[in-house]
């Protein structure tokens, strides 16, 4: 997959791949907090906005060198994720997707009207970091960035998945009061993840700003973009390392397709929205439990508690609890 | 300069701008009570019923607020039919989490499906009492907002005096209470809860044909309306019909008064402001139960 930018037949393929590599990225960063906490954010855009506008801001406004900007700007987003967090993960399950939609809603909100200083709706240009490549090398060497981001946010992903830390947000996932009874610091774990998945999904951003060199409110605050991460995830599968990868590899390329066909019309939405449900209804675990057999050698043991899910259990309880008094009543009913 | 009668006209506009948010939050609130079930979708009906609305109007020249009698008890079967063939699919532990996303996914199917039929263009109804105003005690009323304000208050007392009078009403609320109690006594929880989501929707019809009045409508118009409705149950208390009415009458006001220092834009996050605050200082909401931090 890495020799992609050889045999890519054109620059537009080229950069489809790079978009692709981005929504996995993004969508990997996101699980950091939707497949170990189970808290579903579909806000993650706010990150992605603020990576790639602090990254823009930096270099465009304070003539920071491009590279030295991403990481700042992920430093910046990390600070701010700290205080927005305390006050998101107040609440669970769905307030806490309120909040996350609010939040992405009112970034957009501020940078579209704060015109003089984020460029408002007329966009903001990013200059390009190396301005003396051609466009087929300039994607070239942003496929390589992108895969070098995505492979540090699975490394991090792993080594929490493996660690104790990662066994508390499971616990979290699982049923919060318990793990809290048990004595996980639910709070500060909860937080730590939030910080982690809001710093690389900055990232992420930030990356796509030096490559695309050009922002605009709308895109960068999208809730698409954020239901975009939530719907790869939980296609792939959230409790696998691997899950958004394969998530983003299909609905991205989906996307890319969609939008390519149908570019003028609204049909992407539509299309975006019925894979969505479709996900939601029929598969809600993800394709790769599906295919676990075969996936199961080239990924790491788990490190969960349990292979079930809390939900799995109650419904487990419920059906084996439901026959029996079913019985009784027709006994009853007979006698 | 703000003067005191500016600040009067704002003050009445923003009466008559919370009516119609109480409006819309109530059937927020309705959903979440009845299914635990966070209806990102809601605000996409509204723009649905505005579209039918100004569909009606320019097919047949007829005033938009005549759709109703079509669009409401097609919003209310469509509600019933939602909760039994969608909601009730998903698995009982995760189904607060998942509703969210599931609604959220038919959110952008009506989106596409609008810019796809009626496109992204805007669009407006243009009524022969459209620019009239009068004067209510010294400020001036456009008539369309008084309309959608009458509406919203007559629909808001129809479903107060249909869930504090009627059987139906006691069942929805005893279901909203403590479903298995309500199970216990007999009551068939599954069918209120689906009647229950239709009332939802059909407040979401209602909603639409007073939006259609006085603004212009656009595909993605929901997502301007979903964040403050959000925002309004949030503050008011998941679950609490009365704290979505004060909070959402509270806001809509602020929201109008903050419009002359700010302009329209800026007074738009009043909204955020008091969710992030709400979560800091009660994140359980102002009004109602401790649901909000739960689910």
């Amino acid at each position: 997959m890495l020799s992609f930018p050889l045999w890519s037949p054109n620059p537009y393929i080229l950069s489809a791949g790079i978009v692709v590599l981005s929504y996995a990225v993004l969508s990997t960063s996101w699980n950091f907090v939707g497949g170990f906490t189970g808290y579903m954010s579909l806000g993650h855009a706010a990150w992605f906005g603020l990576g790639a506008y602090g990254t823009a801001l930096l270099i465009a406004r304070a003539g920071v060198p491009s590279f030295l900007a991403l990481g700042l700007a992920g430093v910046i987003v990390a600070v701010l994720a700290v205080p927005i967090g305390i006050a998101a993960l107040r609440v669970r399950g769905a307030s806490f997707v309120i909040v996350s939609i609010a939040l992405v809603l009112v970034l957009l909100l501020v940078f579209q009207s704060w015109r003089d200083f984020t460029g408002g709706s007329d966009g903001l240009t990013v200059p390009r970091p190396f301005p003396d490549l051609l466009r087929p090398q300039h994607h070239a060497v942003f496929f390589y960035l992108f895969a070098a981001l995505l492979g540090l946010a699975l490394l991090a992903w792993w080594t929490i998945d493996r660690s104790r830390f990662g066994l508390g947000l499971k616990a979290i996932r699982e049923d919060e009061d318990k793990a809290q009874s048990l004595g996980v610091p639910t709070f500060a774990y909860k937080l730590v993840a939030f910080v982690v998945s809001a710093t690389f999904t900055a990232l992420g951003g930030g990356m796509y700003a030096l490559w695309f060199g050009d922002l605009d409110p709308i895109f960068q605050f999208s809730i698409l973009i954020g239901s975009y991460m939530v719907l790869m995830a939980l296609l792939g599968g959230v409790r696998h390392l691997f899950g958004p990868l394969l998530g983003a590899l299909v609905v991205g390329t989906a996307i890319e397709y969609f939008k390519v066909s149908y570019g003028d019309t609204q049909f992407h939405l539509v299309a975006t929205g019925l894979l969505l449900a479709v996900v939601v209804l029929f598969m809600p675990d993800g394709v790769i439990p599906a295919v676990a057999g075969l996936v199961a050698r080239f990924r790491p043991q788990q490190g969960s508690i349990r292979e079930e899910t809390a939900a799995e259990l109650l419904e487990r309880d419920r059906s084996s609890a439901s026959p029996p008094t079913q019985r009784q009543n027709r006994a009853e009913v007979r006698r | 300069m703000v003067t005191g009668s500016l600040f009067f006209q704002s003050l009445v506009l923003g009466i008559l701008l919370g009516g119609l948010y109480a409006l819309l939050a109530a059937g927020l609130t309705l959903y979440f009570g009845v299914m635990r079930v966070v209806m990102i979708a809601h605000a996409a009906f509204l723009v649905l019923a505005a579209y039918l609305a100004w569909d009606v109007h320019q097919r047949f020249g007829i005033d938009p607020l005549l759709s109703l009698i079509v669009t409401v008890p097609l919003f209310f079967l469509a509600g019933v039919g939602f909760q039994r063939l969608l909601i009730s699919r998903l698995r009982p532990a995760t189904v607060t989490m998942m509703s969210v996303l599931l609604t959220f996914a038919v959110a952008l199917v009506i989106e596409g499906m609008l810019g796809f039929v009626y496109s992204g263009t805007q669009r407006r109804v243009q009524l022969s009492y459209s620019a009239a105003s009068i004067q209510v005690f010294g400020a001036q009323v456009a008539v369309v907002k008084l309309i959608a304000f009458g509406l919203a208050a007559l629909s808001l007392l129809a479903l107060f005096l249909l869930l504090t009078r009627s059987r139906f009403g006691q069942a929805l609320r005893a279901t909203i209470q403590h479903p298995q109690a309500a199970r216990l006594i007999g009551i068939d929880t599954d069918k209120v809860a689906g009647y229950g989501f239709g009332l939802g929707l059909a407040t979401a019809a209602v909603g639409g044909a007073a939006l259609s009045l006085d603004s212009t409508i656009y595909p993605s118009l929901h997502w301007h309306w979903i964040g403050p409705l959000m925002a309004i149950i949030v503050v008011g208390g998941l679950g609490s019909i009365p704290g979505a009415a004060i909070a959402a009458m509270v806001l809509g006001i602020m929201q109008s008064l903050l419009q002359l220092p700010m302009g329209t834009t800026w007074a738009q996050t009043v909204f955020y402001l008091a969710l992030f605050a709400t979560l800091l200082v009660r994140p359980q909401g102002f009004f109602g139960g401790r649901l909000a931090q739960r689910f």
